[in-house]
This record gives C-alpha cells, sequence and structure tokens, in this order.
C-alpha cells in the first residue's frame, strides 16, 4: 500500500522550474532512494511532500493527506531530516530534543530521547551544548530529532553529507535499522553507494523523474548481462570457436579477458565453460559483469543531458 | 493543544534568555536607567524652570486639562500642580520601556531562527504560523510587561524618595491603573508582533531593527500629544485607547501570518 504518492508535482520559483510533472508511489514499509545531480530538484521534493512548500502544480498524498492543505496534520505523521541540521546551539543536545518533541502528542518524550540518544551514541553527550558537537553529531542529533515522535514516513534529505566515513556508516546502519523495524523512509542522496546498500528502489530525478525501479531492474533494463571469462591459453582457434557457438550473440577479446553477451546468461553459462573445455581452453575465472548503481545513474543522466 | 504548542516555544525562548546574561541587563537596567533619568529630568525641570513651564502657552492646555481631569490638583501651590503634571506624563512614558525592548529583542526572534537553520525544522512540526508568531511575540512581551510594572513601581517610590510623596495619591489614579494593566500589555503585544514581523521579513537583525524603529513613533505621539494639552488620557480615554490598541494586536497578528512567508523563507535562507 502505497504511504506516499506524487501525482504530477511541478514546482516552479520565478520562472525556473525546480521540479516538473513528477509522479511517483512508495510503499509503506519501503526504503525509497532519490537520487539526482545538485540542483536536480531533490529538496524541493522533499519539501512538497513534507508539506514545507506548496507545489505549483500536482498534488501528493504523504500518510493519507494533503501536504499543501493540511501541512501541520501531516507533520504529526512525518519526521524529515534537512541539510542543514539547524539546533539551537546554546542549548543542551536533551533540551533542544525535549523541545521540537513538545509538539507531537502521543508518546513519553523522555524515554523516547534516551532510547534514541543511546541508539545513536550521544548518551553522554546529553548535557552538552549542541553548539559544542560536530557535524556528524549535529547530523546524528537531527535524525534522533526527527524519529522521535515515531512518524510513519521519514524523509532524510542527504543525512551523510558532509559526515566523515565512520559517521556516515553509523547513520547508515541506523537507517538500515529502521528499515528492518519496517520504517518507511524517503532517503535523498547523491551518495550511490549509500543507495544500493541502503534502498529497495531507486528513482533517479533531474527536474523530471528519469528513471524509478529497483536497482536490479534498471541495471537488467540498462545494460546487457556480460559473461566475463580469463582464459589461461587463449589463441584464435579457440576464440573463434566460442565466436561461433551459437548463444554467443557478441564476444569481446581483451587480453585474456573475453566479455561475451549470451543469449540467455542463466541457461547458456554452464554450457559456455563445457564448450569452452571441451574447446581445449583453460578457463582461470568466470563471472558475470555488474553495473554499479553509479554506472546506471551516470547512463540516465547523461542519457538526458544528450537528449536534451 | 495549540496552548501545549504556544507554551513549548515561549519555555524555550525564556530558557535561551535567562542564559544570555547581556539581554538580561539590557532588558533590566535600561528600563531602569530611563525611569530614574526621567525622575531626575522631572525633578530639575521642575526646581529651575518650574514657573517658565507654568507661563508658557503651550502647556497652559495640558495643565488646563489636568485640572479638568483632577479637579483636587486646583488646591494645590504651583509647584505640586506642576510635580502632578510632570508625573501624569509617566503613564504613557512608561509606553516607551516595552517599545524600546521589542525594537531591540522582537528584531532577532524570526532571524535568528533563520540563520541558524532551526526554522525549516521548526516548520516541519506541527507548530501553525499564528501558535509560532504570537509565541515569539508572548515570549518578549511579557517580560517586557513585567519589567515595565517594576519600573512603574520603581517610579513611585522614586517620587516619595525625591521627597514629592504628596503627589503620589494623584498619580496613582485609575488612568495609571488602566494604562499600566490594559494599555502597557496591549502596546508590548503590538510592539513585539510589530518586531516579528520586520524579523521575519528582514535578511538580518540589523535590517530587522530598521524596519521595526517606526514603531517608538505613534507612543511619542501620544506623549506629544498629551503634554501639548490636546489629549488627556483620562480613563475612559486610556480604556478605549487600550481597547482599539487589543484590537490592532489581533488585526495585526493576522498580518504577521500573511506576511510570513515560510516557502520563501525556507528557500531563500538555505
Amino acid at each position: 500500500m502505497a504511504i506516499v504518492e506524487a501525482h504530477g508535482l511541478t514546482k516552479a520559483f520565478d520562472g525556473f522550474t525546480a521540479v516538473s510533472g513528477l509522479s511517483l508511489e512508495v510503499a509503506e514499509g519501503e526504503v525509497f532512494g532519490f537520487l539526482g545531480p545538485n540542483g536536480a530538484g531533490k529538496t524541493t521534493t522533499i519539501r512538497m511532500l513534507a508539506g514545507i512548500i506548496a507545489p505549483t502544480s500536482g498534488h501528493a498524498v504523504v500518510a493519507g493527506l494533503r501536504p499543501d492543505l493540511e501541512p501541520e496534520n501531516l507533520h504529526q505523521h512525518i519526521g524529515l531530516l534537512t541539510e542543514n541540521p539547524g539546533f539551537y546551539n546554546r542549548l543542551s543536545a536533551r533540551f533542544n530534543l525535549g523541545f521540537f518533541a513538545g509538539f507531537y502528542s502521543g508518546f513519553d518524550i523522555d524515554h523516547q530521547v534516551e532510547k534514541y540518544l543511546r541508539m545513536m551514541g550521544l548518551w553522554e553527550r546529553r548535557e552538552d551544548k549542541v553548539g559544542t558537537f560536530s557535524k556528524g553529531m549535529k547530523q546524528r542529533l537531527a535524525l534522533v530529532r526527527a524519529l522521535l515522535h515515531q512518524p510513519k514516513v521519514l524523509f532524510l534529505d542527504e543525512p551523510t553529507a558532509g559526515l566523515d566515513p565512520e559517521a556516515a556508516h553509523e547513520v547508515r546502519d541506523m537507517i538500515q535499522e529502521l528499515s528492518v523495524e519496517g520504517q518507511t523512509v524517503f532517503l535523498s542522496t547523491h551518495n550511490l553507494v549509500e543507495a544500493e546498500l541502503l534502498c529497495h528502489r531507486i528513482g533517479v530525478v533531474r527536474t523530471e523523474l528519469l528513471a524509478l525501479d529497483t536497482p536490479e531492474n534498471l541495471r537488467r533494463s540498462l545494460f546487457r548481462r556480460q559473461v566475463v571469462v580469463e582464459l589461461e591459453n587463449p589463441n584464435p582457434t579457440l576464440v573463434s570457436t566460442i565466436a561461433g557457438l551459437p548463444f554467443v550473440q557478441k564476444i569481446e577479446q581483451a587480453g585474456n579477458q573475453f566479455r561475451l553477451e549470451l543469449t540467455d546468461p542463466e541457461v547458456y553459462r554452464p554450457e559456455l565453460v563445457k564448450d569452452i573445455v571441451e574447446a581445449g581452453g583453460r578457463i582461470m575465472s568466470v563471472s558475470e559483469e555488474r553495473h554499479s548503481l553509479e554506472d546506471i545513474y551516470l547512463s540516465l543522466v547523461r542519457e538526458e543531458e544528450n537528449s536534451g | 493543544m495549540g496552548n501545549k504548542r504556544i507554551i513549548n516555544i515561549l519555555k524555550k525562548e525564556w530558557h535561551v534568555q535567562s542564559r544570555d546574561l547581556n539581554s538580561i541587563l539590557f532588558v533590566t537596567l535600561l528600563p531602569l536607567l530611563i525611569i530614574g533619568q526621567a525622575l531626575l529630568i522631572i525633578w530639575l525641570v521642575e526646581r529651575f524652570g518650574g514657573e517658565a513651564i507654568l507661563a508658557n502657552s503651550v502647556f497652559q492646555g495640558a495643565i488646563e486639562n489636568l485640572r479638568d481631569a483632577l479637579p483636587a490638583v486646583s488646591g494645590l501651590g504651583i509647584e505640586g500642580q506642576l510635580q502632578v503634571f510632570l508625573l501624569s506624563q509617566m503613564n504613557v512614558y512608561l509606553l516607551i520601556i516595552p517599545t524600546m525592548i521589542a525594537i531591540s529583542f522582537a528584531t532577532f526572534s524570526i532571524v535568528d531562527e533563520k540563520l541558524s537553520g532551526s526554522l525549516e525544522a521548526l516548520l516541519a512540526t506541527p507548530v501553525r504560523t499564528w501558535e509560532l508568531l504570537l509565541s515569539k511575540a508572548l515570549a518578549g512581551a511579557i517580560p517586557a510587561l513585567l519589567v515595565t510594572w517594576v519600573c512603574a513601581l520603581v517610579l513611585i517610590l522614586g517620587v516619595v524618595g525625591i521627597g514629592w510623596g504628596q503627589t503620589v495619591n494623584m498619580i496613582v489614579t485609575p488612568s495609571l491603573f488602566l494604562s499600566i494593566f490594559l494599555l502597557t500589555p496591549a502596546v508590548a503585544l503590538l510592539s513585539f508582533l510589530l518586531g516579528v514581523i520586520g524579523s521575519s521579513r528582514a535578511k538580518d537583525a540589523r535590517s530587522a531593527q530598521n524596519i521595526v524603529l517606526a514603531i517608538i513613533f505613534p507612543v511619542l505621539a501620544i506623549i506629544g500629544l498629551q503634554v501639548s494639552g490636546l489629549i488627556w488620557l483620562t480613563p475612559l480615554l486610556t480604556l478605549g485607547l487600550a481597547l482599539g490598541v487589543a484590537v490592532l494586536d489581533v488585526f495585526i497578528l493576522r498580518i504577521a501570518v500573511r506576511l510570513f512567508q515560510r516557502e520563501s523563507i525556507v528557500v531563500k535562507w538555505h
């Protein structure tokens, strides 16, 4: 069941269109990655979905509510981690959290504050002023703030941007933990490794939505699957034998390594190995080339650049 | 729930204020200095320029107004009449205190949130715009009001201290009570609401102060009108003025909500 729906969301600022005709759905319990280069409209989309700004046209439904019509009611049900953590630096971490939690109802503030501060490794620093915190600590504290009221949907805008690797790792672990607990997460990022690691589905945006699917499906739709075979003793006879196999559609050689496109890799990979061995080939390794999310992303963005 | 959110913001604002020694000193010492200075000036004017003032045609109307409002004043000597006349201006003069505090502090209320980035996080909570703006205004107006009341008390004690105790029963009038307990709160809230509007529209606190500085002029205008005899703040007029400003408060709050453009604040400040 979709808990986030966007129907033709469009946002223009003074003649500049930041987001155009964006439609998507995010299911309950899903971690949805929202990818795009800087200025692609990721933050604007999150702000529209979170009821911070209103769309120029189109509409959204989040947790059953229209963000443009009932923003305050919606805010009871969502958590938002903004790009800038935005705390009161002269106040303690606990006071800051208590203050933001004070706008919600239906939970034990002290219990939630302790639970999440401990989870984020900040419990010992709870009475310290936020101004003394590192950027990573502030980001983790902001994540705690977004979670305190147990939101139905968590919007995370670049949650690991500017963090050192260790802090970024901690934040990702936390998101994974939330995913296991069934939390719906709408994650905006341009960290592709992060998206691949965390997200069930991804949407690639550049003002318009360029693609929307699971990383695996996007990989399949954009790139042919290739089998990579490394031989100890490639010779022209062996190469022509391989190229002549009926299920080999394409063959590329780079030294001892061959990239092969098969009509059906699942079915013909064992056949291929058998035929190479029978032809006298000594196989060093066989693997399938996996295109990373980065390849997918770059392919989509470049394709859009070329078409634009 | 609205009250809970307003109280939540008030608690936070006061928590922040209580940790800012400079602000505390400014809010407490400056008004006391204003009152001390006013008393000193009144004492000097009465001592060295008393007869000249009474003879000055500009003040004739005002003194006539005073005699009409307080017939018992006519029974005092010239010196006493002048003392009561000068001290009677204080019920309006006290209005300057919350206005000045508003210019100094309300102007920071939204700008600071913009600069620290906390405003977007705040706007992502269920708080409504009117609750945010009203609580920001109240967070300053309530302490400013308390300070003004303390100043009024200090003023009366000061009057006794400089040896004009015989005039106290003519200064502590229904007009003064209405001014302190109705007009001053209404003006304090108005000043802070205008300050919050300035703060929400400005790029920094200095620009906000420039926008808000104008709010002191109506208060000065009332003082000028009373001193020149054009009006006299009788209890009825004070009550009417207080109610008028209270209605204006509601109107200004609605305008503040309209002028508070969440979208441009969030988009332009990040």
